[in-house]
């Protein structure tokens, strides 16, 4: 099955990958994601995409959360 | 006495184990009702004191909470520690746990939420974790309860919780720099363990490191870490050392996990899936928060606490001052008694008393709102107009705790993690519409507008809400340049609030209403009296030559072109910086007014549906009350930001003010 690594904003709503690299994020938020558990090697689910552009509601570990988009799309993911 | 900490994870249940923990409740800080500092309470069986810090992550803080329980843990010395954990959530929520233990305090893990992570098909097994980690595990059902006796009964004698002896090894390197800071920090006292501070040290943590500045020269220390964080690089083992410390604690995490918990049988949270896909829902999400705002407007004020507030006042206006008149009577007080206890007393704080049951629901539902789950995906729906305006989804929650009142809710604002958002609501907060101000638009609302007074009251509330998203925008872009504001929220799983919890935090940020009834306003409403009762000609003077008609009448040429240049409305004004509350008080007592109709009846003569407009907005943006001001001082640090928000409010009301009413004018309204 062939590996594709892309934007976590590019995946469907509903599907999962696993985190490949965090770069140029805001270093608090970096911080805030990595006690929440999210950090590379990790699998991550995009579950839904707010109204007006808004956040992004993503499950990691069994944790919901929402970031936005502009953050999410710094998170490099590989789907399968 | 002994006191013992509660820490853990935000939204794992810290609050209602504390509730059932404890029976008598006190906050610290000074006013009610609040996530303030730390709650402290005492232990059901009298072992000692309960403190409830803030729900952290780490002991690294981010946001101002955080530094809170951080400080606490440096300053102060608890003999022993509960820690609690969402059973459902351990992997993360262990890596505080390893902070604590690294503390070396006798500390017990409270493994809550037992039932949730069952239902969900996850098992904990609690032996395997008390083994790894040799410290006590309880399992946990902190909402119902369950549980709790065994907590308490280990409780009972703090001195025989065992003491902690977890050690995680962080490598050669690592163990090098601590070693030798270890040896450093022996020379000053009244640290708590060492090992632990130097970790905490190398990880950075800025609360640690100030304290250590300020009582030894960190040069040498600083050295060892980056000569560390150096040599780490070198061998290409992490980047930084605050990034190796976590990994080695993940990577240990990871293995107690694989041990401790059995996740085979693992099952989505199905009722919170089904919730979310129509509360968040991209189109349908926005338009029902909208809607369950107005349902929460329409059952303050008009299903349920409108009538049980006339109840009240017919009460009070009725019964009440019936029978004070005959005892009166009947004791043969004198006639100035008697006007200051039926005029002043009765008057000016029943007129506030009979708010109480709106102020109450208003409360109880934006307690259920926060209980529920909901309150994280009205911030999550609101990030994209908040960012618009430069500001952030989360500081959402204190606007809507605004609502109820602004000094909890700027305290409710130390959960934003950026100082400038941080800021920027604090400055704002005065905008929002608190219950001290309702009583004036349901005064007016009653008299002017009476077959729309949800919709009169309500649109305030949205007139202060557009304002503070102007000046949001306005502030963020020439007082705050170049500094982005970051979004990141947790969404819990959906529950249903518990009855007991509810009332108790309902009670919580009420009571800070009445108590202000009790003082402020008493002793408020008892000098307007004597102010209206008193003048330069003696006492008991006619109302139109005493010292509040002259004071009145100083300020009045100043509101003529707002439409309201009588002295009764602005002899109002000054005690209603007090606390908005005196601002009805101060009516009843001006206009001699028996209860709510006889007032409304002299409201209705004296104002016109256009004056009355342009006074509710004034009163809505003139300043904020005296406790705000207190609290923003005190949350800001500063005085040239607590003046600004003084002076900012102040503008904004004259110039809104005039425009409504000579606007309106012009339009050929009245």
């Amino acid at each position: 099955m062939a590996l594709t690594s892309c934007s976590l904003l590019r995946l469907q709503p509903g599907s999962t990958g696993s985190i490949q690299r965090i770069e140029g994020m805001n270093p608090i938020l970096r911080r805030r994601l990595a006690d929440l558990g999210v950090s590379e090697g990790v699998m991550i689910r995009l579950k839904g995409k707010g109204p007006f552009m808004g956040p992004i509601t993503l499950e990691c570990n069994g944790q919901l959360f929402a970031i936005r988009r502009k953050e999410a799309s710094m998170i490099e993911v590989k789907v399968s | 006495m002994s006191s013992i900490a509660l820490v853990g994870n935000p939204n794992t249940g810290k609050t209602s184990l504390f509730n059932t923990l404890t029976s008598s409740y006190e906050y610290v800080g000074n006013w009610a009702g609040v996530t303030v500092e730390k709650k402290i309470g005492s232990l059901k069986n009298g072992a000692g004191k309960l403190i409830d810090l803030p729900g952290i992550y780490s002991l690294h803080p981010l946001s101002r909470d955080e530094g809170v329980a951080a400080q606490y843990l440096i300053e102060e010395s608890p003999e022993a520690l509960i820690n609690i954990v969402d059973a459902s959530q351990l992997e993360r929520n262990l890596l505080l746990t390893l902070q604590l233990l690294e503390y070396g305090k006798p500390t017990i893990l409270g493994l809550n939420m037992t039932d949730v992570a069952k239902a969900r098909g996850i098992q904990v097994n609690p032996d395997i974790l008390t083994e790894q980690l040799g410290i006590p595990v309880l399992p946990l059902i902190a909402r119902t309860g369950k549980g709790t006796g065994q907590v308490l009964s280990v409780l009972e004698q703090p001195s025989h919780i065992p003491p902690v002896t977890f050690q995680l090894n962080y490598g050669e390197l690592a163990e090098e720099a601590i070693a030798s800071i270890v040896t450093h920090l022996h020379k000053i006292s009244g640290l708590p363990n060492l090992r632990w501070v130097a970790l905490q040290l190398l990880e950075q943590n800025p609360v640690i490191l100030e304290l250590l500045k300020k009582r030894m020269d960190i040069s040498g220390l600083l050295l060892i870490a980056d000569t560390a964080q150096t040599r780490l690089q070198q061998e290409k083992l992490a980047l930084t050392l605050p990034q190796w410390i976590r990994s080695v604690r993940m990577d240990y995490i990871r293995k107690v996990c694989a041990e401790a918990i059995d996740s085979t049988l693992q099952k989505p949270h199905n009722l919170t899936e089904r919730l979310d896909s129509i509360l968040t829902h991209r189109f349908l999400g926005l338009p029902l928060f909208v809607l369950f705002m107005y349902a929460m407007f329409k059952t303050t004020f008009d299903w349920i606490g409108g009538p049980l507030s006339d109840l009240l006042d017919g009460f009070i206006g009725g019964q009440l001052s019936d029978w004070t008149n005959s005892l009166l009577g009947a004791i043969g007080a004198s006639e100035f008694t008697h006007a200051l206890i039926v005029d002043g007393l009765i008057g000016g704080v029943g007129g506030v008393l009979v708010f109480v049951p709106q102020i109450f629901i208003l409360f109880l539902m934006i307690s259920f709102l926060e209980d529920s789950g909901y309150m994280a995906r009205v911030c999550l729906l609101m990030d994209s107009t908040m960012e618009r305006m430069g500001l952030n989804g989360k500081a959402f929650i204190p606007f809507i705790i605004g609502f109820g009142c602004n000094v909890p809710a700027i305290m409710a604002a130390r959960s934003i993690e950026q100082p400038k958002d941080r800021l920027l609501t604090t400055l704002l907060m005065p905008l929002m519409s608190c219950s001290a101000r309702l009583p004036v638009y349901l005064l007016f609302a009653a008299v002017f507008f009476p077959a729309q007074q949800a919709t009169a009251v309500l649109s305030m509330y949205v007139m202060g809400v557009v304002f503070a998203l102007i000046l949001c925008k306005f502030f963020s872009k020439h007082l705050f340049k170049n500094e982005t504001s970051i979004f990141i929220i947790e969404l819990p799983p959906y529950r249903m609030p518990q009855l007991k919890t509810l009332s108790r935090s309902t009670w919580e940020k009420g009571k800070g209403f009445l108590r202000k009834a009790g003082t402020i306003i008493l002793a408020g409403s008892v000098l307007i009296w004597l102010m209206s009762y008193a003048g330069p000609g003696g006492l008991n003077v006619d109302m139109d030559h005493s010292f509040l008609a002259k004071f009145g009448g100083f300020i009045a040429p100043l509101l003529q072109p707002l439409g309201f240049g009588t002295w009764q409305a602005g002899s109002t004004l000054v005690p209603g910086f007090l606390a908005k509350e005196v601002v009805v008080s101060t009516m009843n007592i001006i206009y001699h007014a028996p209860d709510a109709a006889g007032l409304e009846g002299q409201i209705a003569s004296v104002f016109t549906p256009l004056s009355s407009i342009s006074f509710m907005a004034f009163i809505l943006l003139y300043i904020p009350c005296l406790a705000t001001v207190g609290v923003i001082k005190k949350e800001t640090a500063s005085w040239k930001w607590t003046f600004f928000s003084m002076g900012y409010s102040l503008i904004l009301a004259y110039t809104v003010s005039l425009v409504i009413y000579q606007g309106g004018r012009l339009l050929g309204w009245s």
